[in-house]
């Protein structure tokens, strides 16, 4: 690896951060257009029903009402781009019908003036609904048979997959153990409330809406079908987004599609914000999972057989469903050499708010149950946990069974060996029980997550890298960024790539209408996926402007070096041409040329790399309240190569207090169907004075087919924390627990004697 | 519904508005001032999001009514910088990589400002109580807290702002 980068593995200061500290960068509320109207939803108060009969006359009456659109006529997105293959698939994403699935399920949307107008005449519109037996339990609902959710029933998708011999494997077992492992409704709560688009349907036909996807060119998919029109009649315009960890993973449920319509039907923009308390009532959640495993190990501590049996909870619709429950099987089966491994998944559609993509996508409520699993299993053999890790997982060099391919890179090792240094792992394991009611503790947890999805799903890259007549450079991508900070790190591999400064790279806006094909920001992918675009387009752009470099030089490609800004030969500097100058002349001086260089490149990334990590947790518990107070998470991943270690810094630690929101407080409750926590009062986040330190450890395996190396590391680093914390718990008090939340009343519970 | 004359100082200019009863400060900032760097995360005063500096103090900004601020000077993001000169917290956010989505970042800077003014002797400790009422989904924290640390020491050596 040279050493003389001069953008990449630097931590280089975010391109949007000024806009973003000066209050000038735009988010999708921001925007206003002439004209513009205010959309509402109606939503449904009943679980189940059919609506029987809907009565807009007194609100269309009311001065300052536009449209009304119903879910009679508007349809809703119900799943993900995998459909988008073929055109019989692609009907079934739409869904237009009179069912009302989940309280909070919109019932219809109307535009008017402002929003107070919206509000008053929401309150006119008449529903007569008929209440239709509510599910609120997945396995309730996979054994009900008379009522169905949707037409083909409850269960959403199911599957089963089989590794070796399972029942020879746990022959072979001297150890096994069975538990059954439940997971909360977590909820994404990114600060920008997920639902707020704006609309603009023109009188040439043409649709412009500004949402805060992070699928801009998927999302012109949904809106084209929903709306049947033309794919280059819809634009997709990205702005700053306030964070979003899967959930705009797609459309919001009952937005764009609405706001759309109710344009096209007044010619006049459409705005429609949700709530804080829509947001959580009414968007994507976490699938809360039932995950029975059982799990056999040998007396020296090789692991013979793993059964699990996973039943999510998809709530009224699904989306995510598939891909969410296929991660559990590839990234358990990923994770360890297990020859002998059995999978049995069922989605099943409840009466519950929706559940879709949050980061980790199934792999935080399998890796609970896996790396719990795990520390049992250390237990009962009377070995370290970290040994038993190293015994199992997989090494570079074999074959991931479920994506078929090379793991060419893992630094899990040094991830366990650096984060058991950090942690004080081995002295931590074996200090004594404290007296008094607060016991101390501190256990592992380790993790795969792939980059990307290209084994799995359509998982498109582009990029166009352009350099200008004085030298500076515009990158041109969709790639949708939101707060990871990806467009900067796109902007450092094109600097590398081309040898031009960092500064002197402009990223475009995220606009479909103006960039090439690009799957979006899900997966942990952008890094690596787009990352390889960006090089390839930047590279080809390097070629081309070496080849003007030749002529103008007088010596071979080969003998030429890019340096701060000018061309010169590597054996005589004094032998040289500014980058501006040249480019000045092959654009605009030398009118036979007029070229500018362009550099393109699509496509999609030949693997999918898991990255890999170990998060050591210590935890204090106080056993008579039940109280658990994490003191310190060390969290060391296996990144490939940091383009940006400050970013990949903030997402270690953003992720780590996501996970310890995910282990100790989050979720949502749901009571016959109705939340109960819909306010950030009753939801609880992590605060400033909760958080403990995180100590974020980089391991740079260099991944061989990414960008200098680079792979994923945004999701991986939230899954594990739940189980490294659940794992001290055990450590400090002997109880485990096995349903997350692990709230104080759970261990009071598991001290209680017998 | 009739309007009620208020005139508000805002990022040093007296402006003369008319509003109704029920707009809160945040709305008229957002909507009539185009002053959309203050951000709505929650309405509700859980998130912080919607801070801004009133007569030196950090308030929500969803919890005031604007007729409530009439008289009173209020500081929003768009304030702080001197021309093209950022506020030691404008550039403490962007260099101790602080700022990830940005959409908590205007309120936690705007709750910032007071103390690290008012605080003569700042810590990692009396940051997190100070900002507790600021949430952030992104960073986890720490790199907020650095950064509200390192605008405080700038601010003492310049003794600047």
């Amino acid at each position: 690896m040279s050493e003389t980068h001069i953008a990449v593995g630097k931590p280089l200061q975010r391109i949007d951060g000024i806009e973003k500290v000066t209050g000038s960068a735009k988010y999708a509320a921001d925007i206003k257009l002439e004209n513009m109207l205010h959309a509402r939803l109606l939503r449904s108060p009943h679980a189940h029903a059919r609506v029987k009969h809907i009565d807009t006359s007194a609100a269309e009456e009311l001065p300052g009402v536009r449209a009304v659109a119903t879910i009679l006529e508007v349809p809703k997105v119900i799943e993900y781009w995998f459909s988008l293959r073929t055109e019989e698939k692609k009907k079934q994403m739409f869904l237009r019908d009179n069912l009302v699935r989940f309280i909070g399920d919109p019932v219809l949307a109307l535009a008017a003036d402002d929003r107070a107008t919206a509000d008053q005449a929401l309150s006119l519109i008449k529903v007569a609904y008929e209440s239709l037996p509510a599910l609120h339990d997945p396995f309730e609902a996979m054994a009900e048979k008379n009522v169905k959710i949707h037409k083909r029933g409850n269960v959403a998708f199911k599957f089963e997959k089989v590794y070796g011999d399972i029942q020879d494997g746990f022959k072979n077992a001297d150890i096994i153990v069975e538990n059954t492992y439940r997971t909360s409704k977590q909820k994404h709560a990114a600060l920008e409330p997920f639902g707020t688009c704006l609309a603009h349907y023109q009188s040439n036909g043409k649709l412009t809406v500004y949402s805060s996807t992070q699928l801009p060119h998927w999302s012109r998919h949904y809106l084209a079908g929903a709306l049947e029109l033309p794919l280059n009649k819809v634009r997709v315009i990205k702005p700053h987004t306030g964070g979003s960890f899967g959930g705009r993973c797609g459309l919001i449920h009952g937005l764009e599609v609405m706001c759309s319509w109710l344009s096209r039907e007044t010619g006049q923009a459409v705005r429609m914000s949700f709530s804080r308390e829509e947001d959580f009532i009414a968007t994507e959640s976490r699938h809360p999972m039932t995950i029975k495993m059982k799990t056999g190990v040998t007396k020296d501590g090789i692991l013979t057989a793993n059964e699990a049996e996973v039943v999510s909870d998809v709530g009224g619709y699904g989306t995510h469903y598939i891909g969410v429950l296929a991660d559990c099987l590839s990234t358990g089966v990923g994770l360890y050499k297990i020859a002998n491994y059995s999978f049995k998944g069922t989605a099943v559609f409840t009466n519950k708010s929706l559940c879709g993509a949050l980061r980790g996508y199934g792999n935080p409520q399998m890796n609970f149950a896996q790396e719990s699993q795990m520390d049992i299993l250390a237990a009962k053999l009377g070995m370290d946990p970290l040994e038993l890790r190293l015994k199992n997982y997989r090494e570079q060099g074999e074959i991931d069974p479920v994506l078929n391919d090379e793991i060419r890179s893992n630094g899990l090792k040094e991830c366990l060996e650096k984060g058991a240094a950090s942690s004080c792992w081995e002295k931590k394991r074996r200090q004594k029980p404290a007296k008094g009611p607060k016991k101390r503790g501190i256990g592992l947890a380790i993790v795969l997550h792939g980059t990307g999805a290209g084994k799995a799903l359509p998982d498109p890259a582009a990029a166009t890298v352009m350099i200008n007549a004085d030298g500076s450079v515009n990158l041109v991508t969709a790639a949708a960024d939101e707060g990871q900070g990806n467009r900067t790190v796109l902007a450092q591999i094109a600097s590398e790539t081309l040898g031009i400064g960092f500064e002197k790279i402009s990223v475009s806006e995220t606009d479909t209408d103006t960039t090439p094909l690009d799957c979006g920001t899900h997966g942990s992918r952008q890094a690596y996926g787009g990352g390889l675009a960006v090089q390839a387009a930047a590279n080809e752009a390097r070629q081309k402007l070496l080849a003007y470099a030749v002529k103008e030089l007088g010596v071979n490609g080969d003998q030429l070096r890019i340096e701060e800004g000018a061309i010169l030969e590597k054996t005589h500097p004094d032998n040289r041409i500014l980058i501006s100058d040249l480019m000045r002349k092959t654009q605009i001086e030398d009118m036979s040329v007029c070229e500018q260089v362009i550099g393109s490149a699509v496509g999609v990334a030949p693997a999918m790399p898991g990255y890999y990590g170990a998060i050591f947790a210590e935890v204090e518990v106080d056993i008579e309240t039940g109280e658990v107070n994490v003191l310190q998470l060390t969290s060391a991943f296996d990144v490939g190569r940091a383009i940006n270690p400050d970013l990949v810094k903030g997402q270690i630690i953003g992720g780590g207090v996501m996970g310890i929101g995910f282990a100790l407080t989050e979720g949502l409750l749901v009571e016959d169907g109705r939340i109960m926590n819909s306010s950030f009062a009753d939801y609880r986040l992590l605060r400033t004075c909760d958080v403990p330190e995180i100590v974020p450890i980089i391991v740079e395996s260099h991944e061989p087919t990414g960008p200098y190396g680079a792979k994923g590391i945004g999701e991986g680093c939230m899954v594990n924390v739940a189980s490294a914390i659940s794992n001290a718990i055990y450590h400090a008090t002997g109880v485990r627990l096995t349903d997350l939340s692990m709230t104080p009343a759970a261990i009071l519970q598991g001290l209680k004697p017998g | 519904m009739k309007k009620v004359p208020i005139k508000i100082k805002v990022n040093g200019d007296w402006r003369e508005l008319a509003v109704s009863p029920g707009d809160r400060l945040i709305d008229i900032l957002r909507d009539q001032l185009d002053l959309t760097g203050t951000k709505e995360g929650c309405g509700e005063g859980e998130c912080g999001t919607c801070t801004v500096n009133l007569d030196g103090k950090a308030v929500l900004s969803c919890l005031i009514l604007a007729a409530q601020a009439d008289g009173c000077t209020i500081l929003t993001i768009e304030g702080l910088q001197k021309g093209s000169k950022l506020h030691p917290l404008q550039k403490a956010f962007v260099s101790e990589a602080a700022v990830q989505c940005g959409y908590c970042t205007p309120g936690m800077i705007m709750a910032a400002k007071p103390l690290i003014e008012n605080e003569p002797e700042i810590n990692d400790s009396k940051i997190r109580q100070h900002l507790s009422n600021n949430l952030c989904r992104c960073t986890g924290y720490d790199q907020p807290v650095k950064a509200v640390l390192k605008a405080s020491r700038e601010r003492k050596e310049n003794n600047d702002v």
